[in-house]
């Protein structure tokens, strides 16, 4: 992608002019996305991203810059430009000219099989034309929107500290919405899958299935009768259910807010901070995993991060800075959407792992509460852990029995205290992909958990 | 090949393959600081573009887009647009008329000061913010500007650009008292580095987040509910875009047949103007080269238009407004400049408040 020599030459610049690290990342990305309606195409896109990033570190100060010009006189212009623009003058004219790198590529961990170019846009299209017939579950669905998206990113890090570590990323991801009417009312029904796959997405689940629990959801909600509200024992789907403590406890144990005491879950570590039934991990090593990669952004390996072993909290996400400010080693945790942003510590794939209850003994007992079977999108505020999420399919449980639907459900309270009230959990783990936007921008992670039981949770509903 | 010369090349090439197309291209400069505790934590300088391509071969519209500009790129760009475009059953794709647009600058000078200068509006926001003595934590305050050109050139005869630009102060407050912890963001948005009030906006900040504080949860029910300008412009984001024609005629508009028709309070008017005198949203353009104009979306809660591109438009038989709107990445889709409720009449206001719920 770039030249040792030249990567050598823009990596001494800013330590010349006294930067004590500095690291230079460039991606190059081609995606390609279609959407339809109906059958119809509305949209195909595809496009060429290009680019590099440029980091110093300056103590724990940081000075970033970006462009998507990379001929070498533009690079090494930026480099100097921008040492100038922290540093103190020249420093050490000898500087990293002959810094020697540790070279490493990707082995292929997260390949995909069955190669994008094996197929042409046809093909892709006739996929989704699949996730339509399968939504079509009966008259009242109006309309079935189907989309699909893959790209390939190739990403090589270097820095001062001789890393050098390219990484190839392939990901694709179909989605399915369908939108279902009567004469009063219209609801609607969604479902995806994204992997770090390549057109082998397609075999792992029937595109029509996809369009089937889209088509299902929607008719439910359909039918489904204004949610209750009041306080009350609810029952967290498995999959996106996990999105809660994805917002409401994954942020607070990422360094970018740790470091700075913005998180309630700063300087807690080896502190019981949830119930004993919940072990959270964040693991970036998952075959295939929608948030999977063989490097972080700054060049690491990627690896498993146990967070929260039977309650304790045993870890934080840590990038390269954040482990800089707080002393704890990185995680391979460094994540950036594009090399428009600077990486900070991000999630990858994570998960609540599974319990020893089986899933029908979680409802056993309830008198009255709320099954949230799959979630919508939320709202957290990542210093207090407060949030907000609709639920996107909901039943009553009454008596120990999931019984009538219900829509319009928002869960409300705060992630550090809901974990401390997760009573059961149950053993059918499963993830669901979904982007995540944070202060390095909007990156893919999976969100995952078995179905759990949380003891008492507000429920904002029909008064 | 500079952003110029790939978009002559990118026509040219479109041209000889029998293909309508047009180029959208943006060239951006951006300048974020940081300030946390009062040091300069990070700063971030880039330069930043893309080209965007809409082709249209009889009738059938694909799109396409780079950052790169080698020859390579650029015909990778026509050759998948070519295809993308192939995949539409809709053969009513047209390019519109385009005309010479001119060159309009909408900032001027008004990003010009010392980074000196902008470094102390981060840190007198945070400063600001620090005074409160319930303040638990400022995580985030940060300085960001942001200038670009936007270039757009068509086989019809559409050429012309602008440059524009915006200057912000964004920061995240946590302030505490006892047990009760909130967290706010805000952020202080104007075209000119010199109109940003980091004092106010510190000011601001600390009464929204303290009076917070100790709140209690609200027993459920049916309430009447006052809303700050902010807090509106929110809750409009749940509306705003059924009144998009693409909406329409994706068949997700509640208000699809209701033009003419009454679809809110009569106190409520809703006006998108890309020429205000300082607005911050202003385009002299949208993104296909039509001129900008004035547009009443309700009046006196009565449904007057959608928003509209020319494709929107034709398929709807209603006229174009104006508000074609895509970055070289996306596809056309829609998107409004200055969009403002308007104001009423204190004694309407009144009126409206006491009448019963």
């Amino acid at each position: 992608m770039i030249q040792t020599e030249l990567v050598q030459k823009i990596l001494a610049t800013p330590l010349r002019y006294g930067a004590d690290f500095a690291e230079l990342y460039v991606e190059r990305w081609q995606r390609r996305g279609m959407r339809t309606i109906n059958k119809e195409v509305k949209e195909a896109t595809s496009g060429i991203e290009l680019g590099a990033g440029l980091r110093l570190f300056y103590g724990t100060d940081v000075v970033y810059a970006y462009t998507n010009d990379l001929e070498p006189e533009s690079l090494l212009e930026l480099a100097e430009t921008l040492a100038k623009l922290k540093g103190q003058g020249e420093v050490d004219a000898g500087g990293a000219g002959g810094l020697d790198f540790r070279k490493e590529s990707y082995i292929g961990l997260h390949a995909p099989a069955k190669p994008l170019e094996q197929k042409d846009k046809r093909f892709r299209l006739e996929r989704l034309y699949e996730i339509d017939e399968g939504a079509r579950v009966s008259d009242q669905i109006s309309q079935v929107e189907a989309s699909y998206l893959e790209w390939e990113q190739d990403v090589l890090v270097a820095n001062s500290e001789g890393v050098w570590a390219e990484d190839r990323r392939v990901r694709s991801r179909m989605m399915g919405l369908a939108i279902a009417s009567n004469d009063t009312d219209t609801q609607t029904g969604s479902n995806n899958l994204g992997l770090s796959v390549g057109l082998e997405l397609f075999d792992l689940k029937d595109p029509k299935e996809v369009g089937r629990y889209a088509g299902e959801q929607a008719l439910t909600n359909l039918r489904a009768k204004r949610a209750p509200a009041g306080t009350m024992p609810v029952v967290i789907g498995n999959a996106f259910g996990g999105v809660i403590f994805h917002e409401a406890l994954g942020h607070l144990l990422e360094t970018t807010s740790v470091a700075k005491k913005a998180s309630v879950l700063s300087d807690k570590l080896n502190e019981e901070v949830a119930s004993t039934t919940v072990t959270y991990v964040d693991d970036g090593t998952t075959p295939h995993g929608w948030g999977s990669s063989e490097y972080d952004d700054e060049g690491m390996k990627t690896e498993r991060t146990v967070l929260i072993d039977k309650g304790v909290l045993k870890s934080y996400m840590v990038d390269k800075m954040g482990g800089m400010k707080t002393g704890y080693q990185p995680t391979g945790s460094g994540r950036r959407q594009n090399y428009t942003y600077a990486p900070t510590s991000r999630m990858r794939n994570t998960f609540i792992e599974p319990g020893d209850t089986p899933q029908e003994a979680l409802f056993e007992g309830i008198e009255y509460g709320l099954y949230a079977k799959d979630m919508g999108g939320g709202q957290v505020m990542p210093g207090t852990g407060e949030y907000n999420f609709g639920v996107k399919e909901g039943y009553i449980i009454r008596n120990g029995k999931i019984e009538e639907p219900v829509r319009g459900a928002m869960l409300v309270g705060k992630g550090p205290d809901t974990i401390t009230k997760i009573a059961a959990v149950s053993s059918d783990l499963a993830t669901s992909a979904g982007m995540c936007g944070s202060l390095s921008g909007s990156i893919p992670t999976e969100v995952g958990q078995p179905h759990l039981l949380v003891s008492e949770i507000v429920v904002g509903g029909e008064a | 090949m500079t952003f110029a010369e790939a978009r002559k090349y990118l026509l040219e090439q479109a041209k000889s393959a029998g293909l309508d197309a047009e180029i959208l291209a943006t060239e951006s400069r951006t300048l974020s600081l940081e300030s946390f505790e009062h040091k300069l934590a990070q700063i971030t300088q880039a330069t930043q573009g893309g080209i965007g391509v809409r082709v249209v071969k009889g009738g059938k519209t694909g799109y396409a887009s780079t950052e790169e500009r080698s020859k390579e790129a650029l015909g990778w760009v026509l050759k998948e647009a070519a295809e993308n475009a192939e995949l539409q059953s809709d053969t009513g794709g047209f390019l519109p008329a385009g005309q010479a647009l001119g060159h309009k600058d909408l900032i001027s000078e008004g990003l010009s000061a010392p980074i000196e200068e902008k470094a102390e509006a981060a840190h007198e926001l945070e400063g600001g913010l620090r005074q409160d003595e319930r303040t638990d934590q400022v995580p985030l305050t940060r300085y960001t500007e942001s200038e670009s050109e936007v270039s757009l050139s068509s086989t019809q005869g559409a050429e012309g650009g602008y440059r524009n630009g915006y200057a912000f102060l964004l920061s995240s407050l946590i302030m505490r008292q006892g047990e009760s912890l909130k967290q706010v963001y805000d952020f202080n948005f104007e075209k000119e580095f010199h109109a940003l009030e980091p004092g106010k906006t510190a000011l601001k900040m600390i009464d929204k987040t303290s009076r917070m504080l100790g709140a209690k949860p609200l027993k459920t029910g049916r309430y009447r509910v006052y809303f700050e300008p902010s807090a509106f412009t929110q809750l409009m984001g749940l509306f705003v875009f059924m009144l998009s024609g693409k909406t329409v005629l994706e068949g997700k508009s509640r208000f699809a047949d209701k033009l003419g028709q009454r679809v809110a309070s009569e106190l409520f008017t809703l006006t998108d103007d890309p020429l205000l005198p300082d607005g911050k949203g202003n385009r002299p353009f949208d993104s296909e080269g039509t001129p900008a104009q004035t547009l009443q979306l309700i009046e006196n809660g009565v449904l007057k238009s959608f928003f509209h591109n020319s494709a929107t438009a034709k398929a709807l038989g209603q006229d174009n407004t104006g508000h074609a709107s895509r970055s070289y990445k996306s596809t056309l889709g829609i998107g409004p400049s200055n969009l403002f409720v308007n104001r009423v009449r204190v004694s309407h206001w009144k009126k409206a408040l006491l009448s019963p719920t």
